[in-house]
């Protein structure tokens, strides 16, 4: 047993109001520079949608994160010999279309213009050329919102698998409806961004987890970008290197939730951290698709348990991350509870943000003139929760998302919500006989005083219950390399030395 | 945090330019105790070599005329030149003294490549006329030109008498199996390197050979087998000694050499084989760019526009 730390996430995403204040709160302070305008670290998409870089789920076309070849892992991208032939001429990356051109507007044009006969306005200037733009064609979050659109909702490649008729009531006028996805880096325990770099230029801490890409070793070759699936690694065109999400570990350092983390207005996301075992990275990475994400569960371990809190003591974990390892919200959600599921597991860099799947709104259609709502709902809920089988997003879908196309395991997951709130609706109004209750918890696989639980965690959660932050003791790690003192005035992102740029 | 941020920078910058004050402030006093050195060395030295010449006049003793021949050989000038025994890669040195003056004499002896760069007149001449192979610099002393002198003034007068120098003849030579020595394609018995690593020569394809040595085509090396052979079983110059010293070549390898040099020898290289070499790197260069083209042809396809494009003519846009 090979047990390391890792600081995790979870993000309810029923929880989530699509406000994108987690990604203004990132944009200011880490990708407010010259060169990092079109990077969104952190960014909100609508399910279903294409996202942001467009399509960035396709790997056909981008090439990201790992495959079973022969019944071994291999970086889907490429491997020595096509690193060396791609190596000035990579052809896996979005274009500066797919992400969109980031532009600003010119404000002083209001103040200076000349006395006319209309208004002044505001041209679009582009953030890269400096010239006016004269259509804005996309934005970050273009599809914002656009769950029945016929251009992105409609390009979303997990409705692949979907019957004509399943995907087309999902745009009917009536029916449609979407989700919001906040994404974030996985940090990932097998990324791709740092399986693909030909430099070294990325590594997982090894303290935390936290997956960092060195801005004095980066090349510019621009794998990592092709190499992660998720896009989260981004290109700097003025310093000529590329950057990504830092999970904010200059604020986890000092105790904080990173940026986003704390900022979060529907209050969606939990931080804490993980033991799992490296030793069985390979072997989960490598699972067949449907078991992708019991293997990644079985290889995230029981911080109570003693042989693995002494596997970790060995490997030099200090006490303080294995008792924070023990209060962790996340280890609850997605092992303890199971409603916690990894983004694309199919992609097989284990991911290590993990989402519990939204309940969608009860179906219901509007006949001359009156709304009906369909009456077959979930057992014991009818009409307040639809059945599983007649969700409004069809349960293939979720599976695409969030369990490499098992649909067992994104069922269950929802049978133990629905109990969940049929536990809650009878201790609430009182409406349930006891009888429907019983039934309810043996359907989600779960027992009242778990059931109080995941409610208390999900709805009532205090800021120490949400983000368990581990201490990190940076002051004593530092000393063996550089003085504490020194190093004080030098943190912040950034390059200690100035590169030579030819920007 | 952004104040923060410059202030960590400034503080870094503070701290370098002050590294750098301390630099400054150590090296003028390394700069003094040089230029005091330097000083004092002016001074006396051409005091010692005032006093020097004092105490032993210049005269032409048996001593130099004898240092003179062992230089003559020991430098190597015999791997050029003959005296009475006629022109080999460069003249032949009999009556040198009495054709040149003696000052110009003992100049192009210490520094012949500077008098060719300066242009001048008797130099250019003869560099013209041995088929532009220059008389290198071989780093001699004032002592050592002045015993070489001696040497060369004794035999003009008769006092000494010359080596015997006879016309070398090489065994009969084969130009095909030279030019299988000149390109490596078999080796030289003793192991020396293949010519064409360094030298170029017409007839051996369309690239040609190395350029770091001269190209040969037209070389004053091979004007005659003596010459040649005399010049390669002991070449002078700084690399080819260095290159052939260990591993010299038999008197075999020489014909075969000399047979496919003196064949090799025309007026210049073909018209057409820099038209080959223009029209083969040209072409390469179009091949290898239309492979790319090709090969990565997808590379700046977009997504996002030709999804939309599709989305708008499926319908109608």
């Amino acid at each position: 047993m090979n047990i390391r730390a890792q600081v995790s996430m979870v993000f309810h995403l029923d929880k989530c109001i699509g406000c994108h204040t987690c990604s203004i709160a990132c944009k200011n302070i880490w990708t407010d520079r010259k060169g990092t305008e079109y990077m969104w670290w952190n960014n909100v998409e609508t399910k279903p949608g294409t996202g942001y870089p467009t399509r960035w789920e396709d790997q056909k076309k981008y090439k990201g994160g790992f495959e079973k070849k022969n019944g071994k892992l291999s970086l889907k991208l490429q491997g020595r010999t096509g690193a060396l032939g791609n190596i000035f001429y990579n052809p896996n990356l979005p274009s500066m279309d797919d992400y969109y051109e980031p532009w600003t507007y010119d404000y002083g044009h209001l103040f200076d213009a000349p006395e006319g006969d209309d208004q002044p306005t505001a041209r679009a200037i582009s953030l890269v050329t400096g010239k006016v733009m004269d259509t804005i064609e996309s934005g970050p979050n273009w599809d914002d919102d656009l769950g029945g659109s016929p251009v992105y909702a409609e390009n979303d490649i997990n409705l692949d698998e979907l019957s004509e008729e399943e995907r087309e009531q999902l745009s009917e006028v009536e029916r449609m409806t979407f989700f919001y996805l906040p994404r974030i880096c996985n940090h990932c325990a097998n990324p791709g961004c740092v399986a693909a770099c030909p430099a070294g230029a990325l590594y997982k801490r090894g303290e935390d987890g936290i997956v960092l890409l060195s801005q004095e070793k980066c090349r510019a070759w621009r794998m990592c970008i092709s190499g992660c699936p998720y896009k989260k690694t981004y290109f700097n065109w003025s310093t000529g290197k590329s950057e990504k999400c830092i999970l904010c570990y200059p604020r986890i350092e000092s105790g904080q939730p990173p940026a986003c983390f704390h900022s979060c207005v529907g209050r969606i996301r939990y931080l804490g951290v993980l033991l799992y075992d490296a030793d069985q990275i390979e072997k989960a990475a490598s699972a067949e698709d449907a078991d992708l994400v019991e293997a990644q569960r079985a290889m995230i371990q029981d911080p109570f348990d003693p042989a693995v809190i002494a596997a970790a003591k060995a490997n030099g974990i200090p006490d303080n991350m294995i008792t924070s390892a023990q209060k962790s919200p996340v280890y609850k959600f997605v092992k303890e509870w199971k409603i916690a599921l990894p983004l694309h597991a199919e992609f097989r860099t284990l991911p290590m943000l993990f989402y519990v799947p939204p309940m969608m709104p009860v179906l219901a259609k509007s006949k001359d003139g009156i709304y009906e709502v369909d009456q077959s709902g979930s057992d014991g809920l009818a009409p307040l929760l639809s059945a599983l089988d007649k969700a409004r997003v069809p349960i293939k879908f979720m599976a695409r998302l969030f369990s490499a196309g098992n649909t067992a395991i994104i069922e269950e997951v929802y049978r133990k919500l629905i109990t969940v709130r049929i536990h809650r609706r009878s201790a609430e109004v009182k409406d349930v006989s006891q009888a429907e209750l019983e039934k309810a918890y043996v359907s989600g696989k779960t027992n009242p005083e778990e059931a109080d639980a995941i409610f208390r965690l999900t709805a009532l959660p205090t800021y120490e219950e949400r983000f368990v932050v581990p201490d990190m003791s940076r002051e004593l790690a530092v000393e063996a390399t550089v003085l504490p003192l020194a190093n004080k005035q030098e943190t912040g992102f950034g390059f200690r030395k100035k590169p030579e740029r030819r920007f | 945090m952004r104040t923060i941020k410059r202030s960590a920078v400034n503080n870094g910058q503070a701290l370098e330019k002050a590294h750098l004050r301390e630099h400054k402030k150590r090296a003028p006093a390394a700069g003094v105790k040089t230029s005091l050195l330097f000083w004092t060395m002016w001074l006396i030295l051409p005091g010692i070599m005032i006093l020097a010449l004092a105490a032993f006049p210049s005269r032409a003793g048996a001593q130099d005329i004898s240092e003179g021949e062992q230089l003559f050989t020991s430098k190597g000038c015999t791997a050029c030149h003959t005296i009475g025994g006629g022109d080999l890669v460069g003249p032949d040195l009999a009556g040198v003294t009495t054709r040149t003056e003696k000052d110009w004499l003992s100049r192009w002896l210490k520094e012949p490549d500077k008098m060719l760069a300066e242009g001048d007149a008797t130099a250019t001449e003869l560099f013209e006329k041995y088929n532009k192979v220059p008389m290198p610099n071989l780093g001699l002393t004032d002592s050592e030109v002045a015993s070489l002198i001696a040497y060369f003034e004794s035999l003009d007068s008769g006092g000494t008498t010359a080596p015997t120098s006879s016309a070398v003849t090489l065994p009969a030579g084969d130009a095909d199996r030279g030019k299988a020595f000149f390109m490596g394609t078999t080796r030289f018995s003793k192991g020396g390197p293949a010519c064409m690593a360094c030298h170029s020569v017409a007839g051996i394809g369309a690239l040609g050979g190395g350029n770091l040595g001269p190209d040969l085509t037209t070389s004053g090396y091979i004007v005659s087998e003596t010459a040649f052979a005399t010049f390669i079983s002991a070449p002078i110059t700084q690399t080819m000694s260095a290159v052939w010293k260990g591993t010299p070549l038999t008197e075999q390898e020489q014909a075969d050499l000399y047979a496919f040099l003196s064949k090799a020898s025309v007026a210049q290289r073909e018209p057409s084989a820099l038209t080959q070499i223009a029209m083969l790197s040209g072409g390469t260069a179009i091949v290898l760019i239309a492979f790319a083209q090709i090969w990565w042809r997808k590379r700046l396809a977009g997504v996002r526009r030709p999804m939309v494009e599709r989305a708008h003519a499926k319908r109608g846009h």
